[in-house]
């Protein structure tokens, strides 16, 4: 076994515990509405996201190898890695990508114990800018595309951030409205159960669109480290073991479900309703898969909370904890920038020591990181018991910690 | 930059109109479904005064639920239509109106 075999290990491994965050970080995206009205149990509903998800990433047949291209310059716009990063058997790119990874997942952990919806792919995306910046410098960094279509880190990651919340709460906000408008007069209870099966439904899609978009973004980044270290040679398809092993990680992810995000997003935000988590799911499933359908990029996440947001201001009288509302904000501004340094700083680290053992120590200081939050989270552990309990009974992370 | 916002700006104009028409369109639909298997239903499903027997069943009302319904879950199975398609690298056309299953482009 070569150092560099070694190391393209430690970024699978990586990529793996990604996507693994990936998973978790968005359970709540499509089930915390379902978990707060009660249309299923908390348990059943992770589970049912978890098994959407797996589908939805084995539907991934044809794989875009080109997913970092949106944000780096570091593949060919065939999917191959620029040659110059190939010195060394490839070794230059890994640490880039292993780097680019580790801030990922830092941030996303971060988020996580205070309980914050963050987007992944923010996540990602600043890792490996970051992580790029460091080793090629400023020009490294697809800043904005060639100028023919809607690229680049301005036009893929920053412009979508802002866009796609607000029309979300605007598409959730009337659809609460009307729902409320045309089922007056129709006892709670009748429309209770229906919305339930709505609730689901809706709630479904999301999961599946979760599934085939997300999974697809860490199994092109570890078959570009494969091209890389000359491992895997095919640009038109990625290998079975790597779509295999990326759609679990996901899936069980997603069933551990981020439960300190759940609660924030299904309680803490707004007080949700039945018919107000049938008009927020339906929002985020249409606007996610038409957003896909015209190629507009967009975060599960900022959807999925824009659209909780509008279902709030779409029902007259109903709570709206702007306090919460403004910790997310201002965690989704500083995500792509958090990740970038702990990328660069990772970098730096790795490059600094060099070869095999600058990799194996940023690994390490990774565990070391996700040890220490994973410790720390135990401290006020929030489970499938306790997610829906009363908010602001107990000191609520979302908006305590400071 | 500028280029971009513009991109950007015509995209997402266009994602808020179909997102109303699908995701406030569709919800609301369900919502009139759900209306009027509660009318056809008649009693205990409709408000009214307590003590009193209710309005009585509108059988007419259960058919145009269902129907309502039944657009939903059409409007559903598209949506899962989409997500499998662009999985195998396809797309949705709606040049006909009537959606294809194309190649993407």
């Amino acid at each position: 076994m070569t150092e560099t075999t070694v190391v393209l290990v430690l970024v699978i491994v990586t990529a793996l515990g990604f996507d693994f965050t990936n998973g978790f970080h968005d359970t709540a995206n499509a089930m915390a509405t379902s978990i707060a009205t009660k249309a299923l149990r908390p348990k059943v509903a992770v589970l049912l996201s978890g098994i959407l998800n797996l589908v939805g990433a084995f539907l991934s047949v044809e794989v875009a190898l080109t997913v970092t291209n949106a944000v780096v310059k570091i593949q060919n716009s065939n999917g191959t890695p620029k040659a110059e990063l190939l010195e060394g058997g490839g070794s230059a790119l890994l640490l880039i990508v292993l780097a680019g990874l580790v801030g990922g997942i830092a941030w996303n952990l971060l988020t996580w114990l205070l309980g914050l919806p963050s987007s992944s792919s923010h996540a990602l995306f600043g890792g490996l800018a970051g992580a790029t910046i460091a080793g090629l410098g400023w020009a490294g960094v697809n800043w904005n595309g060639n100028g023919t279509k809607l690229d680049g880190l301005v036009g893929k990651v920053l412009l979508p951030a802002v866009m796609s919340p607000t029309i979300a709460a605007i598409v959730a906000a009337a659809g609460t409205w009307l729902i409320y408008k045309v089922t007056i007069g129709v006892a709670q209870r009748f429309t209770e159960n229906g919305f339930r099966w709505g609730q689901i439904g809706s709630a479904s899609l999301v999961s599946l669109a979760h599934g085939t978009n997300d999974a697809q973004k860490t199994m092109g980044v570890i078959t570009l480290a494969l091209i890389a270290t000359g491992d895997w040679a095919d640009t038109e398809s990625i290998p079975f073991w790597v779509k295999a092993a990326c759609a679990l990680s996901i899936a069980l992810g997603t069933y551990l479900g981020g439960w300190r995000i759940i609660r924030t997003l299904g309680k803490g935000l707004v007080e949700i309703a039945p018919p107000q988590g049938l008009a927020a799911e339906s929002a985020s499933a249409a606007v996610i898969l038409v957003s896909s359908h015209l190629g507009f990029a967009l975060s599960t996440t900022h959807v999925a909370t824009g659209s909780i947001l509008g279902s709030g201001l779409g029902r007259p009288g109903a709570i709206v904890r702007w306090p919460v509302a403004g910790r997310m904000v201002l965690a989704w501004l500083i995500t792509l920038p958090a990740a970038a340094v702990v990328g660069a700083t990772m970098w730096w680290i790795g490059h600094a020591i060099g070869g095999l053992a600058g990799a194996i120590v940023i690994f390490l200081i990774l565990l070391a990181l996700a040890a220490y939050m994973y410790w720390h989270s135990r401290r006020s552990p929030v489970d499938h018991n306790n997610v829906n309990d009363e908010w602001g009974t107990t000191p609520e992370l979302a908006e305590a910690v400071r | 930059m500028v280029h971009n916002l513009q991109f950007a700006l015509q995209s997402a104009w266009r994602v808020l109109l179909v997102g109303l028409l699908v995701g406030a369109g569709l919800p609301a639909l369900f919502a009139l479904g759900v209306r009027s298997l509660a009318w056809g239903a008649g009693g205990d499903a409709e408000a009214h005064e307590p003590g009193t027997a209710g309005p009585k069943a509108q059988p007419i009302g259960t058919v145009l639920g269902w129907a309502c319904i039944g657009v939903v879950l059409l409007g559903v199975a598209l949506g899962i239509t989409y997500i499998v398609a662009s999985g195998f690298g396809k797309a949705l056309s709606f040049e006909h109106i009537f959606p294809t299953i194309v190649d993407k482009q």
